[in-house]
C-alpha cells in the first residue's frame, strides 16, 4: 500500500517536482539572507521629501498613479471603439454593463436615478477596485527613501504604542527601528490612506444626503427631525437616523482602510516569518478582499442613495 | 485633531483626495461611460434590426417558397390538361385516320371487285369470241371435208386439238 503510494508519487513527475520544490523554498526561508526585515508598520500616509511638503505623502503620489492608470486604461479601452469589440474593449464594455446593470436592479430599470447614480457609484468602485489591487505590486512598502529618525520621531512613538496593541512582531519591528534611519515608502494604497477612504466615505454620505433633498425636497430631513409634540417616539428614532447617518462616514472609511491596511500587514507580516510559499496564500486572499472591498463600498453606496430617495412617509 | 494627525488625516489632503475623486468622476463620465453606454446602445440596436431583418427575410423567403409552390402547382395543372387535350387530339385523329383508311380500303376493294368483274366479263366475251369463231372454223372444216369414218373422225379431232394446242397458246 505505502509503497504503491509511494511509486505512484515517484512516477508523477508534477507530483514530485512541486513537492520538492515547496520543501526546498521552505528550506531557502530557513536561511538569514533571505529573511525579510521585520515590517514597516506605518498607520499614517508619510510624507516622501524629508525636507519637502508635508502635503506630498506616498498615499497622494500613489493616488496620482492609480488616476492616470484608470484614466490609460479608459483611453485604450475607447479610442478605437469599435462595433465588434476586441479583448480590452470586450472586458471594459462587461465591466461597465454589469456595473449599469447593478446599478439598474437597485435603483430601478431604465429610471433617472440609475442615470443619476451611475457615475458615482462605478466611479468608486473602479477607485477603489484599482487602489485595492495596486497595494499589491511587488515594490509597494518596499522600495522606499530612508529619512533620518529624528525626523521621523513622532512616528516611532505610535509604533511603539502600535506594539502594545499588535503583538510580538509589531514590537519587534519598532524596536529595531529606534535609532536607525527610517524607510519610507515610495508608493503606498490609496486605500491604506485614511484621507483617500474617509473622503470617499464623505462624498458617499454627502451625496446621499444631497440625492435624498433632490428627490424630496425638505421633506427629506423629516427622517431626521420630527415634531417631538406630535410624534414622540419618531423624534427618537429620528435622532438615531442622524447618529447612524453619521456614524455611516466612519464605517465606510475605516472598513476600507482597515480591510486593505490590515491585508498589507499581514503581507509583510507573513513575509516576515517565513519568507516563501506563506505570502503567497494570504497574497490571494487579499485579491479576493480587494475585489470584495470595492464592490461593498459601491454596493452600500448604491443602496444608501436608493434608499434616501424613497420617502418614509407613505406608510402612514 | 491630534488623533486626526496621528491617523495622517488633514484638511487638506482630504480635500485633494474629495477634488481627485470628483474629476476622476467627470473624465471618465466623458471618457468611458458615456461612449461605452451609448455603444452597448447602438449595439443592442444594430441587434434588434438585425434580427428584425433577418425576420423578414425568412418571412419573404416563405412567400418566395409558397409562390413557387403554387406557379409549380399551376404548371402541372396546365401540362396535365396539355396532355390529356393531346390524347384526346390523338385519339380523334387516330379515329380519323383509321375511318379514312377504313373507307379508301372499301374503295379500292370495291373498285377491285369492279376491275376484276370487268376483267371477267371481257374475258368471257372474248372467250365466247374464241369458242364461237373456233366453232365457226371447226364447222367450216367440218362442213369442207368428208369425214368418212370414225377413224377418220378421231384423227381429225385429235389434229384439231393439236392444232389448238399449238396455236392457242
Amino acid at each position: 500500500m505505502f509503497k504503491n503510494l509511494l511509486q505512484a508519487f515517484v512516477s508523477n513527475a508534477r507530483l514530485r517536482n512541486g513537492t520538492i520544490g515547496v520543501i526546498v523554498l521552505l528550506v531557502l526561508s530557513m536561511v538569514p539572507f533571505f529573511n525579510a526585515p521585520p515590517p514597516h508598520v506605518e498607520l499614517a500616509a508619510e510624507a516622501l521629501l524629508e525636507h519637502g511638503p508635508k502635503w506630498f505623502t506616498n498615499g497622494l503620489l500613489t493616488t496620482l498613479i492609480v488616476d492616470l492608470i484608470i484614466i490609460l486604461l479608459a483611453v485604450f479601452a475607447v479610442s478605437r471603439m469599435k462595433e465588434i469589440p476586441g479583448a480590452w474593449q470586450n472586458i471594459v464594455e462587461m465591466m461597465v454593463e454589469g456595473m449599469w446593470n447593478l446599478t439598474q436592479s437597485i435603483a430601478g430599470h431604465g429610471s433617472a436615478n440609475s442615470r443619476k447614480f451611475f457615475p458615482w457609484v462605478i466611479t468608486i468602485f473602479i477607485f477603489v477596485l484599482v487602489s485595492n489591487y495596486i497595494g499589491l505590486l511587488p515594490g509597494f512598502g518596499s522600495i522606499g527613501i530612508y529619512h533620518s529618525p529624528a525626523e521621523s520621531h513622532a512616528q516611532a512613538e505610535l509604533g511603539s504604542q502600535l506594539a502594545m496593541v499588535g503583538g510580538e512582531a509589531v514590537a519587534v519591528a519598532a524596536a529595531a527601528e529606534e535609532g536607525k534611519p527610517v524607510l519610507v515608502p515610495l508608493f503606498r494604497s490609496p486605500s491604506a490612506d485614511l484621507n483617500m477612504t474617509l473622503a470617499l466615505a464623505l462624498i458617499s454620505v454627502f451625496m446621499t444626503q444631497f440625492f435624498g433633498v433632490q428627490a424630496l425636497g425638505m421633506r427629506y430631513f423629516t427622517k431626521y427631525f420630527k415634531n417631538p409634540f406630535k410624534d414622540g417616539m419618531g423624534a427618537v428614532v429620528g435622532i438615531f437616523e442622524l447618529i447612524a447617518e453619521i456614524s455611516k462616514i466612519i464605517s465606510f472609511s475605516f472598513r476600507l482602510f482597515g480591510n486593505v491596511f490590515a491585508g498589507e500587514v499581514v503581507l509583510l507580516v507573513m513575509a516576515f516569518l517565513v519568507t516563501f510559499l506563506l505570502p503567497s496564500i494570504f497574497y490571494g486572499l487579499e485579491l479576493f478582499i480587494g475585489f470584495i472591498q470595492a464592490l461593498v463600498f459601491m454596493l452600500l453606496t448604491l443602496a444608501f442613495f436608493s434608499m434616501a430617495t424613497v420617502s418614509h412617509d407613505d406608510h402612514h | 485633531m491630534e488623533a486626526l494627525d496621528k491617523l495622517g488625516i488633514s484638511w487638506q489632503l482630504l480635500l485633494s483626495q474629495i477634488v481627485n475623486f470628483g474629476l476622476l468622476m467627470v473624465i471618465l463620465q466623458q471618457l468611458l461611460y458615456k461612449p461605452v453606454l451609448n455603444m452597448l446602445e447602438q449595439r443592442k440596436q444594430r441587434i434588434a434590426e438585425g434580427l428584425e431583418q433577418a425576420d423578414k427575410a425568412s418571412s419573404a423567403a416563405a412567400e418566395a417558397e409558397a409562390e413557387k409552390q403554387g406557379i409549380l402547382e399551376e404548371a402541372r395543372r396546365e401540362a396535365q390538361e396539355v396532355r390529356a387535350q393531346a390524347t384526346r387530339d390523338a385519339e380523334r385523329i387516330a379515329q380519323d385516320v383509321r375511318s379514312r383508311a377504313d373507307q379508301e380500303a372499301q374503295d379500292i376493294r370495291m373498285k377491285a371487285q369492279a376491275d376484276a368483274e370487268a376483267q371477267t366479263a371481257a374475258v368471257m366475251a372474248d372467250a365466247r369470241k374464241q369458242i364461237a369463231d373456233l366453232a365457226i372454223t371447226a364447222t367450216e372444216q367440218i362442213l369442207g371435208r368428208e369425214l368418212a369414218n370414225q377413224e377418220e373422225q378421231e384423227r381429225f379431232v385429235a389434229d384439231y386439238l393439236a392444232q389448238q394446242n399449238g396455236s392457242g397458246s
